[in-house]
C-alpha cells in the first residue's frame, strides 16, 4: 500500500479536529467510536505493513534536515504495532472512565462557582451534557494526537524528525494531565513538561553534535567511522541521558510516580507501558545500531544502571499505599529490566528486552485499566481501604491476576518469554567475557525477578483477597466498555505467551543483524 | 504400535492427550460453571479419567522398556522444538500422577460439595494436573518449566483458595509468636509464601537451564544425552557442577527440601483435597522426578568421565537433613494437617537420599528404583491420609488434634483406613508397600560404599523411628482415648460424629487397600520396577549395572532373599520402637506426654525447638521479609523522599523562584536607578572600544 505509514501517522492528527467538533456537537459515544475507527484502521494499516517486512517510506522535506521518512523493520514494528493497539483499546476503555472524571470535575466547578456566588444554582442537565460533550471532544482529539506523536517517534528516520514526533507526544500528554488529572494536577503536568522537555533538550544537543558534524541528520548517512571517538561519546552519553529521563530510570524517575499517580487512566495505560519505553526504542535504535563502538563501551553501565533500576524500582514499589504510585515504581522497575537488556550487548538479551517492553505494554495496560475500573467502581485507590474484591469484581480480579502474572514473567503469560530469553543474553555475554561483574549481574537481576514477584503478589493480596471491608459491600463489577479491552490484552498476553514468534520472528533477526552475529 | 491416528502412532497421542484434557477441562470450565455449576464436577472426574485412561494406555510401551519421543516446531526463531517424551520412567510418574488425582478428583466431589467458588476450584485443581503432566510428559527443560511454574501458579491459587481468610481457614495457633513472628497464617498469605519460596527454587532452576542450554543450544533431553561434548566444556570451566545444583534448586523450591522447606506447612490452608494432590500426585512430587529425570544423565556422564559427584552429595544430603529436620517437628504438632504434611517433607527427603545415593555408588539402578518405589508407595499412602484426615476436618471442624480424641468407634471405616495407610508410612513389615520402599532405601543407602554411607544410614534409621512415633501418635490422639470437649460440646448441639460420606471414603479407602495389596506383593513390585529401570537405565543411558552375586550365605528366610540384612534389620528395629513409644504415650496412655516433656528441661527445651520449627520459619521471615522491607522503608524515607523527591523537584523549583526574586530585585521601576544602570554599561563599552 502506498503512503501507508504515512496514513497511519498522519490521519489521526489530521482527522482529531474532526473527533474534537463530533464531541462537542454530538456526544462522547460518537467521538470514541470515531476515535476507535480511525485508531483501528491505522492499527490495521501497521500491521499489515509489519507482515509484509521492511517498509520503508521517504518524503521530500526541507534541505538542512534531509528526508522526512518512515521505516518500519523488525526494531520499529513492535514498538508500533504495541503502540497502537494500546491506544485503540483505550479509546473504547476512555469513555466511561472520562464521563467519570468529566462528572467529578463538573460538581467540583458547581461548588466553587457555587460559593462564589453565594446563591442557590439549580444545576440544568443540559449544562452537565454541553460539559461532557465539550470536554470529550477535547480529550479525543489530544488522544489522537498523542497517539500519533508515539508511532511518529518510532517510526522517524531522521534525527530532527526524530526529534519533533518525540515533542509532539509530550505536549498533548501534558495537557492529558493538566487538564484532567487527580491531586495538584496543573504542577504535576508541569512537572511531566519540565523534566521531560530537559530530557529532550539534551537529546536535541546529542542529535546537533551528531548531525553538525556529519552534515546530515538522516538516519542512513549515520556512519559512526566518519565521527571522532569523542564526539560519538558525548552525543551518545547525551542521547542516554535524554531518554533515560523518558525512560525513567534510576535517578530520573521521580517525575514518573507523579504522572502516572495523577494521570487520567486511560492516558496512564499509554503513558507507562507505550510512551516510556520509547526511551528504549531510541537506545535501540540510536545508540546500539548507530554508533555500535561507543555502545560497546557503554553496555556495562547501561547494565548496571538497568540493574539498580530494577531493584530500586522494586524496592519502592514495596512501599507504596497508592495503587497508581505504586504501579508507576513498578514501571520504573520494569524499564530497568530493559536497559538491562540493552546492557547485556547479545542479540538474545536486546531481543528479551524488546520482547520485554512488548509484554510490559500488555501487563501494565491491564493492570492501569484494572486501577481504572477501581477507581471508578470503588472510589479509592489505597491499599488500606481496598481489600476482598476478587468476589465483587471477578473478571477485574482475572484479569489483574493475568496482568500481574504478565509483569512477573510466569508461564504461559508473555512475560516469561521476554525475560528467559533476556536473561539468557545476560548469561551468554557474562560467560563469553568471563567477567565477574556481569555474572554477579546476571544473578541479582535473577533475584529481582522475586522482588518483583513479592510486591505484585502483595498488591493482589491487598487489592483482591482478604475481608471485604464493610464500606465495599456494594462495589459492582466494571462496566463492559472497560471490561472487555481488559480480556482482550490478558488473551493476547497468553497467546504471546505460549506462541511468542509473533513478535520473535521479527525481532531475533533484526537483533542477530545489528550484532552480527 | 503400528496403528496410527490422525498421523500420530497411538502412544504418541496419548502422550500428548495426558496432559492436554486436563488443560482443555480448565479452559472450558468456566464457561461450564456459567451454564450449570452442577455439570462442573462431572467435567472434571470425566477429564481426569479420560487423561488417566490415555496415561494407562502408554503402559505396554513402558514394559517394552520403548520410548515414545514426538516433537512439533514451537518457538521457529530460536529453533525451539516442543515435544512428549514418554520413556519408562515418565510412563510410570503419569500414571501415578493420572490415577491418584483421579481419585481425589472422585473425593473432592464430595468434599467440597456446595462451596460457591465450586467452578474456580475445578478450574485449578485441573491446571493443576495438567501442569504436572507437563512436567513429566515434556522432552525438554523450557517445556518443564512452563509445567513447572503452571504447578506453583496453581498451588498458589488454590492454597489460598479461601481468599476471604476466615477464620476457620488459618493454620496455626492465633496469637502464638516465634521470635516475634506471628505463627498464624491466613490462606492468601500463605499462597503467596508458597509461590515466592518456590519462585527462589525456580530463579535457581531457570539460572541453571540458561547455562546447560548456553553450551548445548538444546534444552532436550534426548538431544543432551545425545552429544556431551557440551559437558566437557562446560565441566572444563567449572560450570558443569553448578548447573545441575542451580538445577536441583528448583527441585528443593518444588520439593519444600531444606532450606527452602517452610512453605510447605503454611500450605495446609487449602482446601484439604488440595494439600492430598500437592503432597501425592503433584507439586512436591515434581521435584523428585525432576532429580530423577537428570539424575540418569548426570551419572552416564560421570561414567563418562565428567565427573559430577558432588551433584549426588548435594542432594543426598539435602534429603537426608530434611528427612529428619521435618520428622522430628512432626511429632510435636498439634494440627493434623501439619503433622501430615511434615512427614511428606521428611519422606520426600528419602527419595532425595536415595537418588542421590545411587550416584554415589556402582549401582545406580538400585538407589534410583528405591527412591522411585517410594515415590510411589508415598503417593498411595499420604494422598490416602489426607483424604482421610479431610473427613475428619470435615466432621469435627476443627484442625486441631486435641479436638479430636475418641473417633475410632463413630468413624469405623476412615479408622481402618487411617491404620492401614499410616501402616504403610510408618513402614509396617511385609505387609505395606511403605516397608518395601524404605527398606530399598536402607539397602540402598547402606550398599552404596560411599564414605557418606553410614551417618546417612543412621539418620535414615532415626527418621523412621520417629516417622512410626508421630503416625501413631496422630492415630492414638485422633482416634484413641477420651473425647475431648470440643465433640462432647457438638455431640450437646445436635451434630453427633458420624461417618464421611461415600464419594470421600471410597477414594481414600481404595488407596488404603492398595497400600497393603501392593504390600503383600511388594518384593516382587520392586523386583518388576527395579527390571524395568534397569532396561530403561541401559537403553537410555547406557548404564549397566553389574549384578552382584548371591550372598550364598544369606541368613535370612528364603521368601526374603536377596535382601540386606542389616537394612531389614534395621526397618523392624526402627518400626518396634517407633509405634512402641508411640503407643506408650498416646494409645495405651500410660505415661502422659504433656507431663513427660515438663518433666525435666532437656526435653522441654527439645519440644519447645520443635515446635518453634527449629526457629527456622522465624529466621526466614526476619532475613527475607522484615529486614528488607525495613531496608525498603529507609531507603524510601531518607533517599527517595528527600534527595531525589525534594532534591530535584521541590529543590530546583525552589531555586529557580529563587533566582527569580534576585532578578526581580533589579527590576525596581526607579527610572534613575535604571538611567545609572545604562549609563554605567555604557561607559564600560566604550572603555572596551577604547583599549
Amino acid at each position: 500500500m502506498e503512503y501507508a505509514l504515512l496514513q497511519a501517522v498522519f490521519l489521526p492528527l489530521l482527522l482529531s479536529p474532526v473527533a474534537y467538533i463530533l464531541g462537542r456537537k454530538v456526544g462522547p459515544t460518537p467521538a470514541m467510536w470515531f476515535t476507535f475507527a480511525i485508531l483501528l484502521y491505522t492499527t490495521i494499516i501497521v500491521i499489515n505493513a509489519a507482515l509484509s517486512g521492511t517498509v520503508e517510506e521517504h518524503y521530500p522535506w526541507t534541505e538542512q534536515f534531509g528526508e522526512f521518512g518512515f521505516l518500519m523493520d523488525g526494531l520499529a514494528s513492535p514498538f508500533a504495532i504495541m503502540i497502537y493497539v494500546l491506544s485503540t483499546i483505550l479509546a473504547i476503555y476512555s469513555k466511561p472512565y472520562m464521563i467519570h472524571k468529566f462528572h467529578e470535575q463538573f460538581e467540583e466547578e458547581q461548588k466553587i462557582n457555587h460559593s462564589e456566588s453565594g446563591q442557590s444554582s439549580v444545576v440544568e442537565s443540559s449544562a452537565l451534557t454541553n460539559y461532557v460533550n465539550a470536554k470529550s471532544g477535547l480529550y479525543f482529539a489530544l488522544y489522537l494526537v498523542f497517539a500519533m506523536g508515539m508511532l511518529g517517534t518510532v517510526l522517524a528516520t531522521n534525527l530532527i524528525e526524530f526529534y519533533i514526533f518525540f515533542e509532539v507526544m509530550l505536549i498533548p500528554g501534558f495537557f492529558l494531565v493538566a487538564l484532567w488529572g487527580d491531586g495538584p494536577r496543573r504542577k504535576i503536568g508541569l512537572m511531566f513538561l519540565f523534566w521531560t522537555h530537559a530530557g529532550a533538550v539534551v537529546l536535541l544537543l546529542g542529535f546537533l553534535m551528531i548531525g553538525l558534524t556529519l552534515g546530515s541528520f538522516d538516519f542512513a548517512d549515520i556512519q559512526e567511522s566518519e565521527l571522532p571517538a569523542d564526539i560519538a561519546m558525548y552525543s551518545a552519553v547525551a542521547i542516554a541521558i535524554g531518554l533515560g529521563v523518558k525512560l525513567a530510570v534510576f535517578m530520573y524517575h521521580i517525575w514518573l510516580p507523579y504522572v502516572h499517580g495523577a494521570a487520567p487512566t486511560p492516558i496512564s495505560a499509554l503513558l507507562s507501558p507505550a510512551m516510556i519505553g520509547i526511551g528504549a526504542y531510541g537506545i535501540f535504535r540510536l545508540i546500539v545500531e548507530f554508533l555500535p563502538a561507543t555502545f560497546s563501551e557503554l553496555a556495562i553501565w547501561f547494565h548496571i544502571w538497568g540493574l539498580v533500576t530494577m531493584i530500586y524500582g522494586g524496592a519502592m514499589a514495596l512501599m507504596q499505599d497508592d495503587l497508581k504510585r505504586f504501579l508507576a515504581y513498578s514501571s520504573i522497575s520494569q524499564m530497568g529490566y530493559l536497559l538491562f537488556g540493552i546492557g547485556s550487548m547479545s542479540a538474545y538479551g536486546l531481543a528479551g528486552a524488546e520482547m520485554m517492553y512488548v509484554t510490559h505494554a500488555i501487563g501494565k495496560g491491564i493492570l492501569f485499566m484494572m486501577a481504572g475500573i477501581i477507581i471508578v467502581k470503588v472510589g479509592t485507590r489505597s491499599f488500606s481501604k481496598l481489600g476482598g474484591l476478587a468476589g465483587k469484581m471477578p473478571i477485574t480480579a482475572v484479569c489483574a491476576v493475568i496482568g500481574a502474572l504478565t509483569i512477573m514473567g510466569v508461564p504461559p503469560t508473555s512475560g516469561f518469554m521476554g525475560e528467559w530469553i533476556m536473561f539468557y543474553g545476560a548469561l551468554e555475554t557474562a560467560i563469553a567475557e568471563g567477567s565477574t561483574v556481569r555474572a554477579v549481574a546476571f544473578g541479582l537481576g535473577l533475584v529481582a525477578t522475586a522482588l518483583t514477584m513479592s510486591y505484585m503478589l502483595w498488591m493482589l493480596k491487598r487489592v483482591f483477597f482478604g475481608k471485604l471491608p464493610e464500606h465495599l459491600q456494594n462495589v459492582k463489577e466494571g462496566s463492559w466498555y472497560m471490561t472487555i479491552p481488559m480480556m482482550i490484552l490478558a488473551g493476547f498476553s497468553i497467546v504471546v505467551g505460549i506462541y511468542p514468534d509473533i513478535f520473535l520472528k521479527t525481532i531475533i533477526p533484526y537483533m542477530n543483524g545489528v550484532m552480527g552475529v | 504400535m503400528a496403528t496410527e491416528l490422525m498421523g500420530f502412532e497411538i502412544g504418541t497421542l496419548s502422550a500428548w492427550l495426558v496432559w492436554i484434557l486436563p488443560f482443555a477441562a480448565a479452559m472450558i470450565m468456566p464457561g461450564i460453571g456459567k451454564l450449570s455449576q452442577n455439570a462442573t464436577k462431572f467435567i472434571a472426574v470425566g477429564f481426569a479419567l479420560m487423561s488417566a485412561i490415555s496415561a494407562a494406555t502408554m503402559i505396554p510401551v513402558a514394559l517394552e522398556a520403548h520410548e515414545l519421543h514426538h516433537q512439533i516446531m514451537w518457538i521457529e526463531a530460536i529453533g525451539l522444538k516442543a515435544g512428549v517424551l514418554a520413556d519408562p520412567l515418565s510412563i510410570i510418574m503419569a500414571n501415578v500422577v493420572a490415577w491418584i488425582s483421579f481419585l481425589i478428583m472422585i473425593y473432592s466431589t464430595g468434599y467440597m460439595k456446595g462451596d460457591k467458588d465450586i467452578t474456580r476450584f475445578w478450574f485449578w485443581m485441573m491446571f493443576f494436573i495438567g501442569s504436572m503432566q507437563l512436567i513429566v510428559l515434556s522432552d525438554n527443560l523450557l517445556q518443564v518449566f512452563f509445567g513447572w511454574e503452571g504447578v506453583g501458579l496453581a498451588s498458589y491459587a488454590l492454597i489460598s483458595f479461601w481468599y476471604r481468610d476466615k477464620k476457620k481457614d488459618h493454620v496455626g495457633t492465633e496469637g502464638r509468636t516465634v521470635l516475634g513472628m506471628l505463627d498464624y497464617y491466613a490462606p492468601t498469605h500463605a499462597g503467596m509464601k508458597a509461590f515466592i519460596m518456590t519462585k527462589v527454587g525456580d530463579v535457581m532452576m531457570i539460572a541453571g537451564m540458561l547455562l546447560i542450554f548456553l553450551f548445548a543450544g538444546t534444552f532436550g533431553f534426548k538431544e543432551l544425552m545425545g552429544n556431551t561434548d557440551w559437558a566437557t566444556a562446560m565441566a572444563a570451566q567449572g560450570l558443569l557442577v553448578p548447573a545441575f545444583v542451580l538445577l536441583f534448586g528448583g527441585a528443593m523450591g518444588k520439593s519444600a527440601q531444606f532450606p527452602l522447606n517452610e512453605w510447605l506447612l503454611e500450605a495446609m490452608t487449602g482446601p484439604t483435597a488440595v494439600s492430598a494432590l500437592i503432597h501425592a500426585a503433584t507439586m512436591v512430587k515434581a521435584g523428585v522426578f525432576l532429580v530423577a529425570r537428570i539424575g540418569p544423565l548426570v551419572f552416564a556422564l560421570g561414567a563418562a568421565g565428567i565427573l559430577a559427584d558432588q551433584f549426588f552429595e548435594i542432594v543426598a544430603w539435602v534429603g537426608a537433613i530434611t528427612a529428619l529436620l521435618l520428622a522430628t517437628q512432626g511429632m510435636v504438632n498439634p494440627e493434623i494437617k501439619k503433622v501430615l504434611a511434615y512427614s511428606t517433607g521428611s519422606q520426600i527427603g528419602y527419595m532425595m537420599m536415595a537418588l542421590g545415593v545411587a550416584g554415589l555408588s556402582h549401582q545406580y539402578v538400585d538407589g534410583y528404583t528405591a527412591g522411585f518405589f517410594h515415590l510411589i508407595s508415598h503417593a498411595m499412602f499420604k494422598a490416602s491420609l489426607f483424604m482421610a484426615a479431610g473427613s475428619l476436618l470435615h466432621i469435627v471442624g476443627s484442625r486441631f488434634m486435641t479436638d479430636m480424641g475418641g473417633l475410632r468407634k463413630h468413624m469405623k471405616k476412615t479408622y481402618a483406613f487411617m491404620w492401614a495407610a499410616g501402616l504403610g508410612l510408618m513402614g509396617a513389615p511385609f505387609i505395606t508397600t511403605g516397608f518395601w520402599s524404605k527398606d530399598a532405601i536402607f539397602a540402598a543407602v547402606y550398599e552404596s560404599g560411599n564414605e557418606w554411607a553410614l551417618p546417612l544410614f543412621a539418620i535414615a534409621v532415626l527418621t523412621a523411628i520417629i516417622t512410626a512415633f508421630y503416625t501413631t501418635r496422630m492415630i492414638g490422639l485422633v482416634f484413641f482415648g477420651k473425647k475431648s470437649k470440643h465433640i462432647e460440646k457438638m455431640e450437646e448441639e445436635g451434630h453427633p460424629i458420624h461417618e464421611a460420606s461415600v464419594s470421600m471414603w471410597v477414594p481414600y479407602g481404595i488407596l488404603a487397600v492398595l497400600t497393603i495389596g501392593i504390600g503383600i506383593i511388594g518384593l516382587s513390585a520392586e523386583e518388576g520396577l527395579h527390571h524395568t529401570f534397569e532396561y530403561y537405565l541401559k537403553n537410555s543411558f547406557g548404564i549397566y549395572s553389574s549384578h552382584a552375586a548371591a550372598d550364598e550365605s544369606s541368613i535370612l528366610p528364603e521368601f526374603l532373599q536377596g535382601l540386606n540384612p542389616v537394612a531389614l534389620g534395621a526397618s523392624l528395629v526402627a518400626f518396634a520402637t517407633g509405634i512402641g513409644l508411640g503407643y506408650i504415650f498416646y494409645i495405651g496412655r500410660w505415661v502422659d506426654p504433656v507431663k513427660f516433656v515438663n518433666s525435666n528441661i532437656f526435653f522441654y527445651a527439645i519440644h519447645k525447638l520443635f515446635l518453634n520449627r527449629w526457629y527456622l520459619n522465624a529466621i526466614v521471615y526476619w532475613c527475607f521479609v522484615t529486614t528488607p522491607l525495613w531496608l525498603a522503608r529507609g531507603v524510601s524515607r531518607y533517599f527517595e523522599k528527600t534527595a531525589i523527591d525534594y532534591g530535584m523537584n521541590d529543590g530546583v523549583q525552589k531555586a529557580a523562584s529563587w533566582g527569580a526574586k534576585v532578578i526581580q530585585g533589579t527590576q525596581t521601576g526607579v527610572s534613575q536607578s535604571y538611567l545609572f544602570v545604562f549609563g554605567a554599561g555604557l561607559l564600560f563599552v566604550v572603555l572596551i572600544l577604547l583599549m
